[in-house]
């Protein structure tokens, strides 16, 4: 399935077994982390800022610079990793955790050397149950063979890693709520500041970094590799590689695993074999359902793919869950679906995100019954602008854009359900 | 507050203030004149950022580091960088160079979206809802909302309106606006996390689980919090509406906390036309109770009003039966009996007596001749130490916190003083190391640091000695900041008392913690005013005496003699006649000679000096039952006729007479008390915080000095411990305070879901000595010591140390001990 | 008594956490497999152990969707039909599904009491639509022909062949 060679995060597909813990190691497993216990944590930062290394989970905030913002002299800090992997269309982490977990579990220790961090949580989404069961399985042996737990790789320093399960809230992937979720509590964002990082603001208010999974599970190769080599991968501002959750109408849907700079078009009919049915493709939603939905005209279908190359569509990578949509998808539908997710995954905390999801679909339940008139999508169009900016967390953000961008960027889908 | 707090400069809406760093930016801006509106927002409580209504543009102005001068851009102005985003003013604190704006087309856009997005879920039933004229949601969508609704009306989801979260608070899941006050409070402030969300987005309900449901003695305030009408009291709801109540200001009678309310009175047809109290609620008073009541203040009012109120003036006739009299009849009588008592009179005043009452009465009792002033009830000593080392003027212990320690000892203040418990719990919180002495564990320990005990009996000797056995724990007390120490009387005597509270005052004295605020010795003694009766010259030590050696003519005055004495009735057989000014035909009423029937503290004005010595006055709330006087204006009249001059004709008249002659009240002419100066945070001029009734115009009150506050030097005395021992085979038997009993004061409350929540007798031991004496939790048992019977459910817990029971006081009509004694258990049912 | 049945599991728990409350949502799910769904009885349990108001436990129970509030049958069948699955036909599967099962509506459960199925948000699986989760475990890339053999395969299970696979 893959292309150029480089599996950087998915060595699964170079490597048979690598899931096993002798078959990781022979392959150059846990040499990443042997050598970072050997850098002081501040040289570790150094490398991974200078990768340029950016989150996966979505944010794409530099994770060295990150790292750096945790306060040395507090005495109790953690790596939190961020599993919840509950965007719609995204299913990246799941595979690495089930193909490459220790690449994961070395990603994270190292990022916990680095900020001196007394213990690793592994915040997985609820439905992974599975998952995570095998990946406590993964810990243990890793302990054993003292790769974590007590004394690691008998540098005299110890850090325990534990998994924990969520049950079901797509809201405990942002950071915060996670951060309750956690703690114990009803997963609602957290205000801000105090930032995870910071005292006060992390995981039982220690300072906390909190990482997405595939982000850590660049780290090992960093660290072993160097920052240059990493460098050299991907575009100038974007470096590496980075999955792509392809999904929808195309024939091979999947985990692509590709530098950045790739297209969509390459993406989709390269490595997607195409549209299903051989149909023309409409519409993208390059971000999962939070991102804007976008026409998938040449222009779009010849960008390259990187953090900076999608604003200029009004869109974003995100957690680069790409869902492709054919000539004959009904855009209305899709902006009703999408915002029924976000109704259902509204945590409450906030007015115009809980209120505003509900109505949303209220109005938009009535165009798809064919009783809205045009002053109903512009209403539509009006109440998801008003939440924009205004609520508690980026989710707010999130659900008003498919309202949006849909009824912006595809007027005539919605003009078909109007009553005459 | 120590140091002056630094000030920095901010900008809002192009105007320059100085306000003080690190305030709250929504409090800071209301204290000068910019109103920013906000639901979830409570200055009591941590910011959360919820609704959204708070939004402003927020930036800051560049400060030039070496010159600290701002930094000028390229138009000569000083450059400032704006977030691009709207930020919550409430969840931000002030600093130097903060550019706030409050009415860009962006901020008015947003409040009124955000209005626009809860009304979608409001009921509008303005009309028939208990907030309404009181309402944060109505006052702000009149001042910043939409004006017609964009939403389908069809669109609205219908929810429960009569959920009841408990059986005194309803909740209405339409009004809900998802603020999450109720359960802060009940978190942060009450410590008594029994609410929680359920569900989530826009199902997001408030719910309990607790059993049984909601039942935290601070309930009620979630009502006052609740920005909307969405928490109602199920005594008040569609009582009245706000604008029809008159707010009357006074000062609840059960605690020695003094808590400031609010009584909103209506005039009421059933009531021939008088003024009937509707509702209590709090009244702000920082240094007291801040803003907060507990249940028994908001609900037990009733009492006031229930029947079996005296109503009439009587007295013995020549069969010697009761029978009506006027005032003149029974004050002629009663003057007759004392003027020809030989001077052998006596009084003893109850703590519910206000301080010109005290004055009256202690002059009454020396016009005819005696000196002997009994304070009951005669179970808590120490009042001297603490009018000499208690806490000194100023003190407000919602600013202690990190750094200060607080000691409760012999106490559970839970039971005994509400939000004084609450208010400790917040300087825990805060970071104050709080210890919690006992013999037994109380509600207090969850919110303490250390929990240590004692043996039974004890606690002079344990904190005497507290250095000398537990040099940390002293050590760390000694050398906090500030140390405040409460003690009461729990599992003493009254001399273990006085006893216990020498100790303590000589650990504040030796280690410096005296004369000054925020240290300081407080005494957990029964009543409002316990510590008035102390300054009238009234003394437990005193009624003792007087139960040991009766007058020939005893006034009782508002003390429920038979309820804590099971000896009484036989020792007031001794008295030839007892002159007793009353609320109820009690007991003591039924041997008496003459029986005067007096108003309750909401039917009159006075004062009453509080466990921290503030003198805080009162006000007539509602019309008094029948005949009844308030106390001092029966007895000034009785002192007219014993030749004492002039009956005074107000309670400000008796004040004013005191502050010349008693030198601690010199600075308590009511005027004086009534003077209020604004509090921080303001509350109570806006709807945001709760309705208008927090508002203080009562008076903030006059704390009396003590003697070291006034640079007396006060020196530590030898501690009097009293030997107690008891037979062998017996258990100590440890009487104990419930909030909710059977007391007169409570117990005829016409509310009777409250009433219901006064527990079934019980008494508490240990599982070994259950075991000793075979009985299982649940039990039905018989507690005797000396002559008390009381029977009683056992709960076999870890409440009760090992070798002693903990006996609840009034619970049932059977007399319990009043102080620490010693007895016998045994099963008398299962 | 849960603390009883499940102590050495529980105290693996508590070890994870610095703090108690932490525990709660694994503890849940334990309560969860004991009585089928979550109860009150559950709660209280799971409140004592972690030190809470029942409250704040049956709050955490309330916000998360993997809690059942109702009893369910032996197999809760989760669907997704979010949007990438409902682009690869997950409505057509999930309706031809409760047809198959003779349930009605959403969230109902079989007439023989063996099978909940209800419909559910993105489960991370889009590239191997339609799936759902039976019983929290993965069962992906399916067509209604796969799903009859599945079908039959559990309700051998039921039937006493096999015990039947462990909610949690
Ligand atoms: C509503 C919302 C949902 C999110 N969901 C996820 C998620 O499922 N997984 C994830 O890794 N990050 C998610 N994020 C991003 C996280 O908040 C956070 O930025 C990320 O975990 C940081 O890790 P990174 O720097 O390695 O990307 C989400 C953010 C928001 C606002
Ligand atoms: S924006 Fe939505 S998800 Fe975020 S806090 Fe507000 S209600 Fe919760
Ligand atoms: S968000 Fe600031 S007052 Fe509610």
């Amino acid at each position: 399935m893959t292309t150029n060679g480089l599996n950087i995060i998915y060595r699964e597909r170079d490597v048979k077994n690598i899931h096993e813990l002798k078959v990781y190691t022979k392959h150059g497993g846990y040499e990443g982390l042997k050598k970072a216990l050997g850098m002081k944590p501040a040289e570790v930062i150094d490398v991974v800022k200078a990768s340029n290394l950016r989150g996966r989970g979505g944010a794409g905030f530099p994770t060295g610079l990150k790292w750096s913002f945790i306060p040395q002299s507090e005495p109790v800090k953690y790596v939190v990793v961020n599993a919840d992997e509950s965007e719609t269309g995204t299913f990246k982490d799941r595979q690495i955790m089930e193909n490459n977990p220790h690449q994961l579990i070395e990603g994270a220790l190292i990022a916990a050397w680095a900020i001196q961090a007394t213990a690793v949580y592994i915040y997985l989404r609820g439905e992974f149950w599975d998952v995570a069961h095998a990946l406590d399985k993964h810990i243990e042996e890793a302990e054993k063979a003292g790769f974590a737990g007590e004394n690691i790789a008998g540098s005299g320093w110890s850090c325990k890693v534990y998994t924990h399960l969520g049950a079901g809230a797509y809201i405990c992937g942002e950071e915060t709520a996670l951060l309750e979720s956690l703690e114990g509590k009803l997963g609602q964002p957290r205000v801000r500041p105090p930032f995870p990082a910071q005292k006060g603001g992390g995981l039982y208010a220690e300072p906390t970094v909190v990482n997405n999974v595939e982000t850590l599970a660049n780290v090992p190769w960093i660290i072993v590799n160097g920052a240059d080599e990493y460098k050299k991968i991907g575009t100038d501002k974007s470096s590496g590689t980075k999955v792509f959750c392809l999904s929808g109408h195309v024939n091979k849907p999947g985990n692509y695993e590709l530098p950045f700079g790739i297209t969509f078009r390459e993406l989709i009919f390269e490595h997607g074999g195409g549209v299903t049915n051989g149909k023309k493709v409409k519409a993208i939603l390059p971000s999962g359902g939070s991102g804007p939905i976008i026409e998938a005209t040449d222009e779009v279908l010849d960008t390259p793919l990187s953090y900076e190359g999608l604003s200029k569509f009004g869109s974003i990578l995100g957690s680069a869950s790409v869902i492709i949509m054919d000539e004959d998808t009904d855009i209305a539908w899709v902006a009703s679906r999408v915002t029924k997710f976000f109704k259902h995954e509204s945590c409450g905390k906030c007015t115009p995100c809980r209120e505003g999801t509900y109505w949303l679909d209220k109005v938009l339940d009535r165009v798809m019954a064919g009783e809205a008139e045009q002053r109903d999508v512009d209403l539509i169009s009006n109440v998801a602008h008003n939440m924009q900016g205004t609520t508690l967390c980026a989710f707010g953000d999130f659900a008003a854009n498919p309202a949006i961008s849909t009824i912006k960027n595809f007027p005539d889908d919605f003009k078909k359900h109007l009553k005459a | 507050m120590g140091e002056a707090t630094k000030m920095v400069k901010i900008f809002i809406d192009e105007q320059e203030y100085e306000v003080p760093a690190g305030a709250n930016l929504v409090d800071a801006a209301k204290g000068i004149g910019t109103d920013i509106p906000v639901f979830c927002y409570h200055p009591k409580m941590a910011p959360v950022g919820m609704c959204r209504m708070c939004l402003v543009e927020m930036g800051v102005r560049a400060v030039d580091k070496d010159s600290g001068e701002w930094v000028l851009g390229e138009d000569g102005q000083p450059s400032v960088r704006m977030q691009p985003k709207l930020a919550t003013a409430c969840t931000a604190n002030v600093a130097h160079g903060m550019v706030i704006k409050t009415t860009t087309q962006a901020v008015t856009d947003a409040r009124r979206n955000v209005l626009e997005f809860l009304l979608t879920s409001h009921p509008l039933d303005c009309p028939i809802c208990d907030k309404g004229g009181e309402c944060s949601l109505q006052d702000l969508t009149m001042n910043y909302g939409p004006g017609v609704s964009r939403m389908n009306f069809d669109d609205k989801q219908h929810l429960d309106k009569r959920f009841p979260l408990g059986d005194l608070i309803l909740l209405d899941e339409e009004r809900c606006i998802q603020c999450a006050r109720c359960i802060r409070f009940q978190k942060e402030v009450a410590g008594d996390d029994v609410l929680g969300f359920f569900e989530r987005g826009r199902s997001l309900q408030i719910i309990t689980n607790s059993t049984p449901p909601f039942d935290s003695y601070f309930g009620g305030n979630t009502t006052d919090v609740c920005p909307v009408g969405a928490l109602t009291t199920t005594d008040f709801r569609f009582g009245a509406r706000p604008w029809e109540m008159t707010e009357v200001p006074s000062i609840c009678p059960h605690c020695p906390v003094g808590c400031n309310i609010s009584a909103g009175t209506r005039l009421e047809r059933d009531a021939g036309g008088k003024a009937v109290i509707k509702r209590i609620m709090p009244r702000q008073n920082e240094a007291v109770n801040e803003i907060w009541i507990c249940d028994k203040g908001r609900y037990g009012h009733h009492f006031s009003r229930s029947a079996g109120r005296l109503a009439q003036p009587m007295q013995k006739g020549a069969s010697g039966s009761l029978t009506a009299a006027t005032w003149n009849e029974a004050l002629d009588r009663a003057a007759a009996i004392l003027q020809a008592a030989g001077g052998d009179v006596a009084a003893l005043a109850g703590p519910s007596l206000s301080n010109e009452d005290a004055w009256v009465l202690r002059q009454v009792v020396e016009a005819a001749g005696g000196s002997r002033l009994g304070a009951w009830p005669p179970s808590h000593g120490g009042q001297s130490l603490v009018a000499q080392v208690g806490v000194g003027v100023g003190t407000n212990l919602g600013e202690l916190g990190k750094g200060d320690a607080v000691l409760v000892i012999a106490a559970d203040l839970e039971e005994e003083a509400p939000v004084w418990r609450l208010r400790i719990k917040q300087a825990h919180d805060r970071g104050a190391f709080v210890v919690v002495a006992n013999v037994r564990p109380t509600r207090m320990d969850d919110f303490s640091s250390e929990q240590p005990r004692y043996a039974t009996g004890k606690a002079a000797e344990w904190l005497r000695d507290l250095k000398a056995d537990h040099k940390a724990l002293a050590t760390r007390l000694t050398e906090s900041n500030n140390l405040v120490i409460v003690a009461g009387a729990e599992g003493l005597t009254l001399e273990g008392s006085r006893a216990l509270m020498q100790s303590a005052a000589n650990l504040l004295i030796e280690s410096g913690h005296t004369g000054k605020s925020q240290n300081g010795l407080i005494g957990v003694f029964p009543g409002a005013n316990a510590m008035g009766l102390h300054y009238t010259g009234f003394s437990p030590e005193a009624a003792q005496a007087i139960i040991s050696q009766p007058p020939k003519v005893l006034i009782v005055a508002q003390a429920d003699l038979t309820g804590d004495d099971l000896a009484a009735a036989e020792w007031l057989g001794k008295v030839e006649h007892i002159i007793t000014l009353t609320l109820w035909p009690d007991d003591v009423a039924n041997q008496a000679a003459v029986v005067l029937p007096v108003t309750s503290f909401a039917e009159r004005d006075g004062s009453y000096t509080n466990g921290e010595r503030r003198v805080q006055r009162f006000y007539m709330a509602q019309g008094p039952v029948g005949e009844s006087e308030p106390a001092w204006r029966a007895l000034s009249r009785l002192l007219e006729r014993l030749g004492k001059g002039r009956a005074k004709q107000s309670a400000a008249a008796v004040m004013l007479e005191m502050t010349q002659q008693l030198p601690v009240f010199a600075g308590s002419r009511f005027s004086e008390l009534a003077h209020v100066e604004p509090q921080l945070p303001e509350i109570g001029s806006d709807f945001y915080y709760g309705g208008t009734a927090y508002k203080n115009m009562g008076g903030l009150g006059v704390q009396i000095a003590t003697a070291a506050d006034q640079g007396e030097t006060v020196a530590a005395a030898d501690v009097d411990v009293p030997k107690v021992t008891h037979a062998r085979g017996d258990l100590w038997v440890i009487p104990s305070a419930v909030l909710y009993n059977r007391a007169p004061d409570f117990r005829p409350t016409a509310l009777e879901r409250l009433v219901a929540r006064v527990p079934e007798a019980y008494v508490e031991i240990s599982a070994a000595d259950a075991e000793k004496l075979a009985l299982k939790d649940g039990d039905y048992v018989q507690v005797s010591a000396g002559d008390h019977t009381v029977r009683a459910r056992a709960r076999v817990n870890h409440a009760a140390p090992k070798g002693s029971i903990v006996l609840p006081r009034r619970l049932s009509g059977e007399v319990t001990p009043l102080s620490l004694t010693h007895g016998t258990v045994t099963k008398i049912g299962g | 008594m849960l603390a009883e049945k499940y102590a050495a599991q529980i105290e693996k728990i508590l070890a994870k956490y610095p703090d108690k409350r932490s525990a709660v949502m694994p503890l849940l799910y334990i309560s969860q497999e004991e009585y089928g769904h979550i109860t009150d009885e559950g709660i209280v349990e799971v409140a004592a152990i972690i030190g809470e108001d029942p409250t704040a436990v049956k709050s955490v129970a309330g916000f998360y969707t993997m809690y059942s509030k109702q009893p369910k049958g032996t197999y809760w069948l989760q669907v997704c039909t979010d949007l990438p699955c409902a682009l690869k036909g997950a409505d057509q599967f999930y309706a031809d599904l409760k047809d198959y099962l003779e349930i009605t509506d959403d969230g109902g459960t079989s007439p023989d009491g063996l099978f909940t199925v209800e419909h559910v948000m993105c489960l991370a699986a889009c590239d191997k639509a339609p799936m759902l989760q039976c019983n929290f475990h993965y069962v992906e890339n399916l067509d209604m022909e796969k799903m009859k053999a599945h079908l039959a395969e559990w309700r051998a299970e039921a039937a006493g062949s096999k015990t039947p696979k462990k909610k949690a």
